[in-house]
């Protein structure tokens, strides 16, 4: 079961921003009725270990917790085996088993997945329902992977513990416990690292690992995009854990750390700016000087070979001034990357940023940005006053865009191309081409025939 | 299918789990049910994750902002508060928080909740705005049953009794898998023979893909509680749909003297004639030219399509009422169903003929595909029946969810015409496969 102190301590983690300006006990867990919003724990724990392909994800639960979710995420994996990122697999327990418990079911459900699907590892989710009633899924699990020979791992992360950030926490605690150091890898350099919290939306991974490659930085385990349970379980002999935009694994890698004496940093791979950064402070990390010199020869390189592509589009875009409502991580590094694209960002969404997102962007916008705390109402009249030429923002502010006869991008939409890394950047200069050559925000604009002058 | 043992149709599930489900949760179709009343406030009575997964389940499904709320139930709460607590401060805090009012709030509830076991009918007392509650756990039932439990709960608890009854009055009960555009069409079907018409729930102007400047925060449909409490003067109630049985049935004990008609599906030239000469004889007069006229395009439609249709073997997955109509009007013009996998149990599929019919997933479904020349089925069987099966068959998308395709919410099946579109659609694909065949 998930206890309550583990859940203190995690919410309580020092390394995250959310907490410092809240009163110990309090973390981030408290959420007011009928205010909580956006994914539960359990969804964060998906996310956060869904990209194993070999693994077979089942979630124990009623209908709601994957009936609609499977299939959904574009985790983009290499694996040559069955996929099971691509599929659903749930005990979807019925009446019968929230009264006598749903311990048998879920006991055969692991003996027909071994049977039929023969994965790597099998992941069990806990719900609200089955945690609730008490189902003994350690025990399950435990006693299934005796049974069976491959790692069965038990997820406590039921939805009503918390949010997304709970649940990838709890996530990395299950990874932890049960798969990390359990098996050794079969060579090793100095330049191995494991990456944590990238997800490999879209491919962003393979839009920055070519240049790892170039550079000879080797890429031991992922948690967990493109990521294998094979190598996960070897991560414990990587000299650097490199968190990638996932505040939620940091305490993961505290702990790895303690227990295995492997440093951390953390970092994001948005724009020019940041996968130069990010590249730099790895092989710094890392520290070994030749190393550092081929990061710098390759870097310089590639750079070069990007701002020779990105000239067309920095020409077209020259003058041209956006505003960004959007949450999360992306108030920044969405703005970071239109600016490498020689855009003016004049303002960004800071509503429910942390205090981290808030400097970050402050810092990238400057002094004259305007840094929105209530975008709904705000931008508006941020477009007025600056003169924007584009709003790129969720759905519900494409009113306002048209409103105001400027262009759009949905930045909340699933995306379908990766902005990330340098090869991404070009992803997202072609979706703003299109975006400011289309005549459709202006035609849409166009007054009813019933609506007089 | 030899050596593979055929499922047979039962309320026992056959495996302990499913594998790529099809089946979608009750408090889901619920919320769904909510959208389609007017300024309604549909909230889920669950931890936050429940409600988060229904809105980008329907935002990708429909491409349209889903007004969606919960009442943040939490380890604590679930196990302090029978309730109450959770509902009353919700709908403070939603309401103060985006200022609105909405006319009805539209509480439904989870297996979380269930099974700790909430009054969720007596807090109603403490709630000035009208109120109605649904119990739609979700570990029994599923998206069709949700919807109607849904529709039953809003007549039970707000229609009014009456022994009076407007003659041109008709009320329509739509099944889950109806698409807002087939609510408008059956409407205005019913309008051209003068009816006054409602539909409960009215999805036509909720989910219809339409650019305003409404937010979505609030249920969009097309009727409101004051409509809701009127129905009891209406003279007809027409359920489509098994699963919409029930709540005509609360209807009719809101005034015994309603006429009840009853129609499995409105698919095909049987039940659109049916139905047509209901509507004939109650208002005592012809159709419309333009549905005479509708009909025999439905009737060429079926002799150009009979022979790519008759000789050609489909496999259909969904909800049972939608399942029914489509393979009746597939055997129409001499289809063969090679099986059909529904979501959840209902007495209808008994009826359905086909070599197969069961309640399954698409694991189960997968078996199947190989012996289809098209399937008909959710977003989900794409990457099974061309990656997984490698079959050349094609696939017509229908169910939810519909991640693929664009304005799916204006597509109608139903009707003649309706029914004519679909034909041809299904014909068009099957063009495709002859041809590589
Ligand atoms: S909140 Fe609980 S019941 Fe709902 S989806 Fe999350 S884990 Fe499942």
């Amino acid at each position: 079961m998930v206890s309550r102190a583990k859940i203190k301590e995690l919410m309580n983690e020092s390394a995250c921003s959310h907490s410092k300006d809240k009163k110990p006990a309090e973390g981030c867990n408290m959420p007011k009725p009928g205010l909580a919003a956006g994914g539960c724990a359990f969804d964060g724990a998906q996310i956060s270990l869904f990209p194993y392909a070999d693994a077979v994800h089942l979630v124990h639960g009623p209908q709601t917790c994957l009936g609609a979710s499977w299939e959904t995420r574009e985790t983009l994996s290499s694996y040559e085996g069955r996929d099971h990122t691509v599929m659903g697999f749930t005990t979807g327990i019925t009446t019968n088993d929230v009264i006598f418990g749903g311990d048998k079911r879920l006991e055969d459900s692991v003996d027909f997945i071994v049977s039929e699907y023969a994965p790597e590892a099998i992941f069990v989710y806990s719900t609200c329902v089955t945690a609730l009633v008490g189902d003994d899924i350690d025990m399950t699990c435990s006693l299934g992977s005796e049974r069976h020979g491959v790692p069965i791992v038990p997820v406590h992360a039921p939805g009503f513990v918390g949010g997304k950030n709970l649940g990838s926490r709890l996530a990395g605690e299950a990874v932890l416990e049960h798969l990390i150091g359990t098996k050794e890898p079969e060579e090793t350099t100095p330049y191995d690292i494991n990456l944590i919290g990238d997800y490999n939306v879209t491919g962003d991974m393979w839009q920055y690992l070519p240049l790892f490659e170039k550079i000879g930085i080797r890429v031991l385990s992922s948690l967990s995009g493109d990521g294998r349970v094979g190598s996960i379980r070897t991560a414990h002999r990587a000299k650097l854990n490199v968190i990638v935009c996932a505040k939620s694994l940091i305490t993961l890698c505290r702990k790895m750390q303690e227990q295995y004496d492997i440093p951390w940093i953390s970092v994001s791979f948005y724009g020019k700016r940041d996968t130069a950064f990010a590249i730099r402070e790895i092989v710094k990390a890392l520290g070994d000087e030749q190393l550092i010199a081929r990061a710098e020869e390759v870097l310089r390189e590639e750079e070069e070979k990007l701002e020779a592509r990105l000239k067309p589009y920095k020409e077209i875009f020259a003058g041209k001034k956006a505003v960004l409502n959007t949450g999360g991580n992306k108030s920044w590094s969405i703005a970071s990357g239109l600016q490498d694209l020689g855009i003016e960002v004049v303002a960004t969404s800071i509503r429910k940023a942390t205090a981290d997102d808030v400097e970050k962007a402050r810092e990238y916008l400057g002094p004259e940005g305007v840094l929105m705390k209530t975008p709904a109402s705000q931008q508006s009249k941020v477009i007025d006053e600056t003169g924007a030429d584009i709003l790129l923002a969720g759905g519900r502010s494409l009113y306002t865009a048209i409103k105001k006869k400027i262009s759009f991008i949905d930045v909340n939409q699933e995306k379908k191309v990766s902005y990330g890394g340098f090869e991404g950047l070009l992803n997202l200069a072609e979706d703003l081409n299109y975006a400011f050559n289309n005549p459709v925000f202006a035609n849409v604009s166009k007054p009813a025939p019933w609506k007089g002058k | 299918m030899e050596a593979e043992k055929r499922i047979a149709l039962s309320k026992h599930e056959h495996k302990p789990l499913q594998v790529n489900p099809i089946k979608h949760s009750q408090p889901m179709g619920a919320a769904l049910a909510f959208y389609g009343i007017r300024n309604s406030l549909p909230l889920m009575h669950a931890s936050q994750g429940c409600a988060s997964y229904t809105k980008v389940f329907f935002t990708r499904h429909f491409n349209e902002p889903i007004p969606m709320y919960n009442t943040s139930v939490s380890d604590i709460t679930a196990v302090l508060d029978g309730g109450d607590y959770s509902i009353l401060m919700s709908i403070e805090n939603i309401t103060k928080k985006n200022k609105f009012k909405p006319e009805i709030i539209g509480l439904h509830t989870t297996g979380l909740t269930e099974t700790k076991g909430d009054d969720v009918r007596s807090v109603g007392e403490h709630i000035e705005l009208p109120y109605c509650y649904v119990n739609t756990p979700d570990f029994e039932g599923g998206m069709e049953s949700g919807w109607a439990l849904a529709a039953k709960a809003l007549i039970e608890q707000h229609t009014r009794p009456s022994s009076q009854i407007k003659p041109n009055k008709i009320v329509i009960l739509p099944h889950v898998s109806m698409q807002p555009i087939e609510i408008e069409k059956i409407k205005a079907f019913c309008e051209s023979f003068g009816f006054e018409t409602y539909a409960l729930p009215d999805l036509s102007t909720s989910m219809d893909g339409f650019f305003g400047e409404q937010q979505g925060k609030l249920g969009q449909g097309a009727i409101g509680i004051d409509e809701i409490r009127g129905l009891g003067e209406s003279a007809v109630v027409v359920s489509v749909g098994t699963s919409m049985k029930k709540a005509a049935e609360a209807l009719l004990e809101k005034n015994a003297a309603i006429k009840h008609l009853h129609f499995d599906h409105l698919m095909g030239q049987d039940k659109s004639d049916n139905f047509v000469a209901e509507l004939m004889s109650i208002r005592e007069i012809d159709p419309s030219p333009a549905i005479k006229r509708w009909r025999g395009r439905l009737q060429d439609a079926m002799l150009d399509t009979h022979f790519l249709i008759g000789s050609s073997k489909f496999v259909v997955t969904g909800e049972p009422d939608m399942c029914v109509g489509i393979c009746e009007l597939l055997q129409s013009v001499g289809g063969s169903i090679e099986a059909v996998v529904a979501t959840v149990y209902s007495p209808i599929l008994e009826e359905i003929e086909a070599d197969t019919v069961f309640v399954g997933d698409l694991e189960d479904a997968k078996k199947h595909f190989k012996n289809a020349d098209l399937v008909i089925s959710n977003f989900h069987a794409e990457r099974i029946l061309h990656m997984e099966v490698q079959s050349h068959a094609e696939l017509v998308l229908r169910g939810f969810p519909n991640y693929e395709e664009l304005g799916n919410q204006l597509k109608s099946d139903q009707l003649y015409e309706g029914s004519t579109y679909f034909l041809f659609e299904v014909a068009n694909k099957l063009q495709k496969v002859k041809h590589h065949g």
